[in-house]
């Protein structure tokens, strides 16, 4: 509650000191510093206002003891300035509002200050990411830095509040749940307006049993999920029809806080629904809000702690969790009611291989040894195949049970099912025609075969070469002096487990902060100008939705080709038409699509409104329109599932013929070996040493 | 938060979300509940007494000369007393979830804006911020997001004293006074252009507000504070005995001089070229995230 900071007092006495000095410049101008005998300093004439304002005079003569008068009396308010200064170095109010969170007749307000403060940490990140991603789309304005930003806050929000909810927040009530029947839907029927809707469900899950929902992306895999967690009802505004019975509880009379003894939720992006700074009080949170005792919160994180092996972590900060420990503790926090029914979202979107094995054995254990009846909606489904009872899999909108042996063969049949998607229909298309013939021989195509002339007269000199990089974070080195060359035409795909060091390379790459690094079609990276930088190298970041933060897609792309267009027209480059090398066209052409017309109700959505694929796709485009010699991906294929996979994959193709080469980061290994020309393995900061090449 | 169904939906896509909430606001229109018409009495009547608080020093002379000393007190205990108050009456309407959450994460980076913007010479565009949201979720909202970004912010910076509830009235004002302005009905058609023409019309009608809203928050903020920053024996200084006219054209001076031509003007353009440059795209992301009442 007490501590000292020194920069409250240090205002304060400025304050009081301005304070001080305006009182007695208001003297002096407005005819006060007269007063007494003492030796006159200055006679000013006397001016007389009229009209309202007859009573009052401006100036007149300045005398010391006039000037005096007026300092002394101000000095009683600037003291009570300094001493609110004193109270506030000294005393925590922060600590002092913490303690009404969750409690008392101001809960709903104070628990808002819990979040205020924990948003900061946040906030402050978000900023960095958001400028990096800022120089990386060469953008300047004030939109492309507050947009994005307020968007992140925005999301976090929503996620915090459905964790929140889910976790009994706010609750009025004590539902009773039913163990035998988890999860019964009768005739039930989901819909969001007249965009989506899932119709005939009729589905009954039992104890002790582990079931998985599959289906493309946007099918609505989570919006099933959210129908059994109440959040599509209550929370998304979803309009359900039919009847959906969790544990006995009518779900569509019964908000998600109302259940929350009973059902627990893992959503999909878990670190943004932390509600607490450690990790004990976040797996404590869902009892804490029924104001359950303090001591027994304290047993009941340590016994589920326990049961999920991670001890270790109950006192630490919640930042300080990487990807699979804080899966971990979200799931611990779900379990701390002993719910009836676990619902889990994607839990292996962000998970290196040992961490999915990890979440994957917890998971079957809760099923099958403590007898939870879990659902998981999730698009890796090979580590799966050994352990679920059930899979539902959602085609067009009906719902389709597959026994288990089936389940095991959709793993590796799934491209085969939605062959009658668009993107994937179009692939075969952009596969033949992307490299040869991109943008109808326009400048793009010009511009990529210009550059494989140049290098293939002078073989010696590869496209780009990278000399000795090193990055350093705080005292860690995490890239450590990497060197390569990438010639025009390759793609190659840059390897590596998690925390390896292929995101810091890359951006070292697109972003080079000393001279003669990074040299790429013989320029030095770091000498060229913001625009011009980008018609060298440009990279999609992992978050990419960090670039957008225009209202529409169509703005997006115009503002993209307004930041081309000027020094292009400066230079006098080759006179290509508007329509020939704007973005919506490139990004037409990275969805497949045969003409730009036909992704014209693309144009007029929201750009987050697309599906996660058509976004990075659109990112892609950007990046792309600045006709960079290389092209660097970082993690194109991060929660997407086959369909997505395959139209990035295509883009990847497409963008290779655009910009005479592509790096691309990934930890996907099916996808590393169809696209790539060439491996790079990354291990601990450095370039492991063998280099395979692709026959 | 009723007068949040007539919210105009200027996003299509937004609207996926929120379609549904209509039948129930509807039926929430239909049949008011006594408690809220009890939360509105008591808003209004407690705005109206901070008001007076404010204002005290065109009061005092009313007041019979020996209680003269004590009214500067009355007001100065009044106004956190108030703020409790309205807290307490809206504490109950905002506990859900989504509430909480927005209201937390918005006042952190209302809080996060109001001090970088005391780095860069006091320009604050906090005010971008409330307008925007107080458009979107309503006049409570507005008003409990003002309140919290002001104590947000003066504990993180080591701010707190006896301004700080004046401050939190005031910025609690202009939140709650975006959510008040009139809004219209999507009923002038759904074309595109007709959209647009709404929107723009959108942010004229929030920009203006912003300037309205600016300098009237100079004045309010000096009104107060007025009889502590000249002291006595200058000609705007305050006279208790003298009449209120007199007083009046005083203080409009020294308001004048004091922030109107400088703060006031800042902050008025500053809010303006915010609401221009990301009004829309922040109204969009706010719409998408619609918040329902509690019910």
């Amino acid at each position: 509650m007490f501590r000292l900071r020194l920069a409250p007092l240090r205002a304060a006495v400025v304050l009081a000191v301005g304070f001080v000095l305006l009182r007695v410049v208001y003297r002096v101008v407005f005819g006060g510093a007269g007063a007494g005998a003492g030796p006159l300093l200055l006679d000013l004439p006397l001016l007389r206002l009229d009209g309202p304002f007859s009573h009052i005079t401006l100036l007149g003569p300045i005398t010391l003891l006039g000037l005096g008068n007026a300092a002394l009396s101000a000095l009683p308010i600037a003291a009570v300035i300094v001493f609110f200064g004193v109270l506030n170095a000294v005393i925590n109010v922060q600590a002092l509002f913490a303690r009404g969170a969750g409690r008392g007749p101001l809960r709903a307000i104070s628990r808002s200050l819990v979040i205020a403060w924990a948003t900061f940490p946040a906030l402050l990140e978000s900023v960095r990411r958001v400028r990096v991603a800022r120089a990386l789309r060469g953008e300047r304005s004030i939109a492309s830095l507050l947009v994005p930003i307020f968007e992140q806050t925005i999301e976090r929000a929503l996620a915090l509040a459905a964790s929140m909810e889910t976790r009994g927040f706010a609750a009025t009530r004590v539902v009773p749940g039913v163990c035998e029947a988890p999860v019964v839907l009768t005739d039930a029927g989901l819909d969001f307006g007249a965009d989506w809707h899932l119709d005939e469900l009729n589905v009954t899950l039992r104890p002790g049993t582990l079931t998985v929902i599959v289906g493309a992306t946007g099918s609505g895999k989570t919006s099933l999920l959210h129908s059994m967690s109440g959040l599509f009802q209550h929370f998304y505004d979803g309009t359900q029809h039919g009847r959906i019975d969790i544990a006995g509880a009518d779900r569509a009379s019964t908000p998600p806080r109302d259940t929350a003894g009973f059902v627990g939720l893992v959503a999909q992006n878990v670190r943004l629904g932390f509600a607490s700074e450690t990790v004990h009080d976040e797996i404590g949170f869902a009892l804490a809000v029924r104001d359950v005792a303090a001591s027994i919160v304290h047993a009941r994180v340590l016994e589920v702690a326990a049961r999920l092996k991670i001890e270790h972590l109950v006192d630490r900060p919640i930042e300080q969790l990487s990807a699979g420990e804080a899966s971990l503790v979200a799931i611990a926090a779900a379990l701390v009611n002993h719910p009836i029914l676990l619902l889990v979202d994607e839990p292996l979107a962000d998970l290196d291989t040992a961490a999915r094995d990890r979440v994957c054995t917890v998971l079957d254990q809760l099923a099958h040894e403590a007898g939870v009846c879990v659902v998981i909606a999730e698009h890796n489904t090979r580590e799966f195949s050994s352990t679920a009872d059930a899979w539902l899999q959602i085609r067009g909108s009906r719902v389709h049970h597959l026994s288990p042996e089936i389940g095991t063969t959709i793993t590796t049949g799934s491209d085969a099912d939605l062959n009658g998607r668009r993107p994937a229909d179009s692939l075969a298309v952009s596969w033949d025609t992307a490299r040869p013939s991109f943008g109808s021989g326009a400048g793009m195509a010009a511009a990529a075969q210009s550059a494989t002339l140049e290098i293939g007269s002078v073989p010696a000199m590869p496209l780009a070469s990278i000399r000795r990089l090193s990055v350093r974070q705080k005292a860690d080195l995490v890239v450590d002096d990497v060197s390569f060359d990438v010639q025009a035409g390759e793609l190659v795909a840059l390897r590596g487990s998690n925390g390896a060091g292929k995101t810091s390379l890359l951006r070292a790459i697109a972003l080079p902060t000393a001279a003669d690094i990074v040299i790429v079609g013989g320029h030095d990276v770091r000498s060229r100008k913001r625009r011009t930088r980008r018609q060298s190298v440009t990279l999609v970041p992992e978050n990419f939705d960090d670039l957008l933060f225009a209202i529409t897609v169509a703005e997006e792309c115009r503002r993209a080709d307004r930041t081309l267009r000027e020094p292009n027209f400066r230079r006098g480059l080759r006179a290509v038409t508007h329509t020939e090398r704007s973005t919506a066209a490139l990004f037409a052409h990275l969805l497949g699509f045969h003409a730009p017309t036909d992704a014209a109700p693309l144009l007029q959505r929201h750009p987050r409104d697309l599906s996660a694929g058509e976004r990075l796709c659109l990112v892609m485009a950007i990046q792309l329109a600045a006709r960079p010699a290389l092209l660097l991906v970082d993690e194109p294929t991060r929660g997407l599932d086959q369909t997505a996979r395959a139209l990035v994959s295509a883009a990847l193709l497409t963008a290779a013929g655009a910009a005479s080469a592509v790096v691309f980061a990934t930890h996907d290994d099916d996808f590393a070996q169809d696209l790539a020309t060439r491996t790079l393995r990354m291990q601990a900061g450095r370039l492991a040493a063998p280099i395979e090449v692709r026959s | 938060m009723t007068d949040e169904s007539a919210t105009v939906r200027g996003n299509a896509a937004a609207a996926k979300i929120a379609v549904s909430d209509r039948p129930r606001e509807r039926a929430g229109q239909a049949r008011p509940r006594r408690s809220i018409r009890w939360t509105e009495g008591i808003l209004a009547g407690g705005s109206l007494l901070a008001v007076a608080a404010f204002a005290w020093p065109l009061f005092v002379g009313a007041v019979p000369a020996d209680a003269q000393v004590a009214v500067p007190i009355v007001a100065f205990a009044l106004i956190p007393a108030l703020i409790v108050a309205l807290a307490l009456t809206l504490d109950r309407e905002m506990y859900t979830a989504k509430t909480v959450a927005l209201l937390g994460v918005l006042s952190a980076v209302g809080a996060a804006v109001r001090i970088a913007g005391a780095g860069v010479g006091g320009v604050e565009a906090v005010f971008v911020l409330l307008i925007l949201a107080g458009r979107v979720y309503g006049a409570r909202f507005g008003f409990l997001l003002g309140l919290l970004t002001i104590a947000v912010s003066s504990v993180l910076w080591g701010g707190f004293g006896p301004w700080t509830p004046f401050q939190m009235f005031a910025c609690g004002w202009v939140g709650a006074g975006a959510g008040l302005l009139p809004r219209w009905q999507n009923a002038t058609g759904r074309n595109s252009s007709g959209q647009r023409m709404r929107a723009t019309l959108e942010i004229a009608l929030l920009a203006a507000y912003g300037v309205v809203a600016s300098y009237l928050f100079g004045l309010l903020m000096n009104l107060w504070f007025w009889p502590f920053a000249v002291g006595s024996g200058t000609g705007i200084s305050y006279e208790a005995t003298a009449d209120p006219g007199e007083n009046l054209a005083s203080f409009l001076l020294y308001s004048l001089v004091t922030s109107t031509l400088t703060w006031d003007t800042v902050r008025a353009i500053t809010t303006v070229v915010g609401i221009t440059l990301v009004g829309p795209a922040v109204l969009a992301a706010l719409r998408r995230t619609k918040i329902s009442p509690r019910r």
